[in-house]
């Protein structure tokens, strides 16, 4: 087993992810951002899995490409709806509510 | 190809597979809830517009129902605590407790949007089906003891709320509140979940006991504290705490109102839940990484909370920012945990039961009120007592009860927490209770600013006819009151069901 | 992030002179993407030199089937299906959970049938919903 590899490789895409969420402004794209970060978490789970000879991290990534399929689909459902009434899906521009 | 495919599936039934032993009466409130779920589904695709009316009604009995297991399983004391599925999920007197604000909450949920939904132009089917789902996760995650379990409920519980954030779809201000919410809660389970992977990688597995042990050698202890911190991060999100508070105000403006409440209170107890879970029963050896992580935290987001909360002049707002103030109350004992954990999770439950009384009575108030005046800002309240006594009377004592003044219940849930933190003398408890002490004079401020508003203030537009309170808010502005007048006047009830809990070990 | 100390350190450690076998094994890969990379390169140079080059602008123009190109190239395309997008994501990720079934379909089972009825019968309650609330139709 070579844990490091797929360790680092998940820590850069988790890195790109958040990168990806921190600076678009398109919900799109952030949406698909968070999904590199749960697919960083996807691999550090079956890496471990392996390391360990334990079936619940694939298990857990079984959770866990589950629930981000529900998640991106509540996402873009939203995203369409705020497109539908105002022709945009620029984050940025969502500035009705000041916090 | 085939062959390594074969040799798996070889593998696979060389282990014989034995039937797990399943506790039914332990999961008997999610069973019922899930049931009575599935049943509201199919009786509104039969009925579609003609079951509309009933919606409510139903989804009150359903919460109701759930909670006959829940009073079952709590008389049976001597039973407790019940530990199933090798011990991923387990039943205790505090996750019972748990069981019963839950669907209490979502009881008087349903009771606060029966008249908001059928009034506006919504599809309110919908609304209370996923009601229902979220309080589901809610009663799985005070059982969890599992990273798997708790992720799952955790999402459970978000991602309706994510959709009726944005419930009312011609409003640019709903659907604000909705992408807001989303994107930020989905980046913080994904956020959570890298963290929850490297404490997979550290123990093997996914339970939390496991994932105990594991810490507890001491080894990779950076790895330690970055799995600590990104899963607090997670949490952290949930339960509105500043620096991660951001989505918490706009979408609880722009939201429907019954829907602020329940993230306000019911989503939030859920963070917190899951919050203690993960702390006291996986982290019991990193008091050293934890303990400042929360008082920082804690002690940031009451502060950076009241201090915007006094400027609102909007009364969700203020409600909004006054929450995570609150937020940080509740989670200051885990600041101590390393020392009093046995009194630490009952003083946070003990807070979390009067916090969700007093808020969504407090809530319950500004949706009657705007039915009237149709806005929540705070001038809008001028002069209520004129008018609508009754009300004033209400709103002042949960306002009261927020601040912490007797007689309302809030003085109480606040003593617990002076207590636990003081207890020990450990130089971090003492702190934060001076922290404490002075945000609740800042929050009192605020909190008696409104009163004035309605007891002295003229009313703005001068129209001073009566208010009519519909039935469904009526009940639940009367339960909310109750518990919030009996837990002040008579604590000692109070800690008889939340005293003295225990996470139970599997 | 510290990952080489500790219990993972020393299962690493074991792993390095596998880890060196692995590696020689992706040399192969390696040289073939070379070597592919150096075909296409010779042939696209070796085009290079002997063609000639006179640039217009009508050959740098957009080819649509002989037309004049019309509008630009990000125009929107119609989403009126993406429902059946979501719901077809839905359902497809949630088969995850029937595949381990499938593999050990005997071993466990009355109890595993139970329990896999149950949970299509939820996940059929959700496609009824959208059939019954015509998310289904074509608008």
């Amino acid at each position: 087993m070579f844990l490091n590899q797929f360790l680092f490789f998940a820590a850069i895409l988790f890195s790109i992810g958040v990168y990806g969420v921190l600076t678009r402004k398109n919900g799109v794209l952030v949406l698909m951002s968070i999904e590199l970060i749960l697919n960083a978490v996807n691999i550090n789970l079956v890496a471990f899995g392996a390391l360990h000879q334990d079936i619940s991290g694939q298990v857990f990534v079984l959770f866990v490409i589950a629930v981000a399929a529900a998640e991106v689909g509540v996402g873009l459902a939203i995203v369409l709806l705020i497109f539908r009434n105002r022709r945009s899906i620029n984050v940025a521009e969502a500035d009705l509510l000041k916090g | 190809m085939f062959a390594y495919a074969a040799s798996l599936l070889a593998q696979v039934t060389l282990e014989p597979f034995n039937r797990p032993a399943i506790d039914w009466h332990a999961v008997a409130p999610e069973l019922v809830l899930l049931a009575a779920g599935a049943l509201i589904t199919i009786i509104d695709l039969v009925g579609l517009e003609r079951v509309r009316k009933l919606m409510p009604t139903l989804t009150s009995f359903a919460f109701l129902a759930a909670l006959i297991p829940v009073l079952t399983l709590w008389s049976q004391e001597d039973e407790l605590p019940r530990s199933l599925f090798d011990g991923a999920y387990v039943v205790d007197r505090y996750s019972l407790v748990l069981k019963g604000l839950f669907l209490l909450t979502g009881y008087v949920i349903a009771l606060l949007s029966t008249n908001y939904m059928s009034e506006g132009d919504y599809y309110d089917s919908e609304f209370y089906q996923l009601i229902a789902a979220s309080i589901l996760g809610m009663l799985v995650m005070s059982s969890s003891r599992d990273l798997i379990s708790i992720f799952v409920a955790l999402e459970l519980i978000s991602i309706p709320a994510y959709l009726m954030a944005a419930w009312r779809k011609r409003d640019l201000r709903s659907n604000e509140a909705g992408l807001k919410y989303m994107l930020m809660g989905v980046f913080a389970s994904a956020i959570l979940l890298y963290g929850m992977s490297l404490l997979y990688g550290l123990a093997g597995s996914t339970k939390l006991v496991d994932i105990a042990a594991a810490l507890s050698i001491g080894e990779s202890k950076p790895l330690i504290t970055l799995a600590i911190v990104f899963s607090v991060i997670g949490f952290g999100f949930k339960v509105s705490a500043v620096p991660f508070h951001t989505w918490a105000p706009d979408t609880y403006e722009g939201a429907p109102t019954p829907l602020t409440a329940f993230l306000a209170v019911a989503s939030k107890a859920a963070g917190f839940v899951a919050l203690m879970n993960v702390v006291i029963v996986a982290f019991p050896g990193q008091s050293d990484v934890v303990e400042p992580l929360m008082a920082v935290l804690a002690g940031v987001t009451m502060t950076v909370g009241n201090l915007i909360a006094l400027r609102q002049t909007n009364l969700v707002r203020m409600l909004a920012y006054s929450g995570v103030a609150q937020a940080g109350y509740i989670m200051a004992p885990l600041a101590v945990y390393g020392t009093n954990v046995d009194r630490v999770p009952s003083a946070m439950v003990t807070y979390l039961v009067i916090y969700a009384a007093m808020n969504l009575g407090a809530f319950a108030v500004v949706i009657i009120a705007a039915r009237k005046t149709g806005s929540a800002e705070i001038s809008s309240y001028g002069g209520m007592f004129g008018y609508a006594p009754g009300l004033t009377l209400a709103m002042t004592m949960f306002l009261f009860s927020l601040a912490g003044i007797p007689p309302a219940g809030g003085w109480w849930a606040k003593f617990e927490l002076f207590r636990v933190l003081t207890d020990g003398n450990r130089y971090l408890g003492i702190m934060l209770a001076i922290v404490l002490a002075v945000n609740s004079v800042i929050a009192a401020v605020y909190y008696l600013n409104i009163t004035r508003q309605m007891w002295f203030l003229p009313t703005p537009d001068g129209d001073t006819s009566r208010i009519v309170t519909p039935p469904a808010l009526q009940v639940a502005l009367a339960l909310t009151l109750l518990v919030t007048i009996v837990s002040g006047i008579l604590p000692g009830l109070v800690s008889d069901i939340s005293g003295s809990l225990q996470l139970a070990l599997p | 992030m510290n990952l080489g100390s500790g219990a993972l350190g020393e299962i690493a450690s074991r792993a390095v002179s596998d880890y060196s076998n692995f590696l020689r094994e992706y040399l192969i890969v390696g040289l073939f993407g070379v070597l592919a990379f150096a075909t296409v390169a010779t042939f696209i140079g070796l085009a290079r030199v002997f063609r000639p080059d006179r640039p217009t602008a009508a050959k740098i123009e957009n080819y649509e089937s002989g037309v004049d190109p019309v509008g630009d190239g990000w125009s929107q395309s119609q989403i009126r299906y993406y429902i059946f997008a979501l719901l077809f994501v839905m359902f497809d990720v949630e088969a995850v959970f029937i595949f381990p079934w499938a593999v050990g379909l005997e071993q466990f089972g009355v109890f595993g049938l139970v329990e896999m009825v149950i949970f299509i019968f939820i996940l059929a309650l959700g496609l009824a919903y959208a059939w019954r609330k015509g998310v289904l139709r074509w608008v």
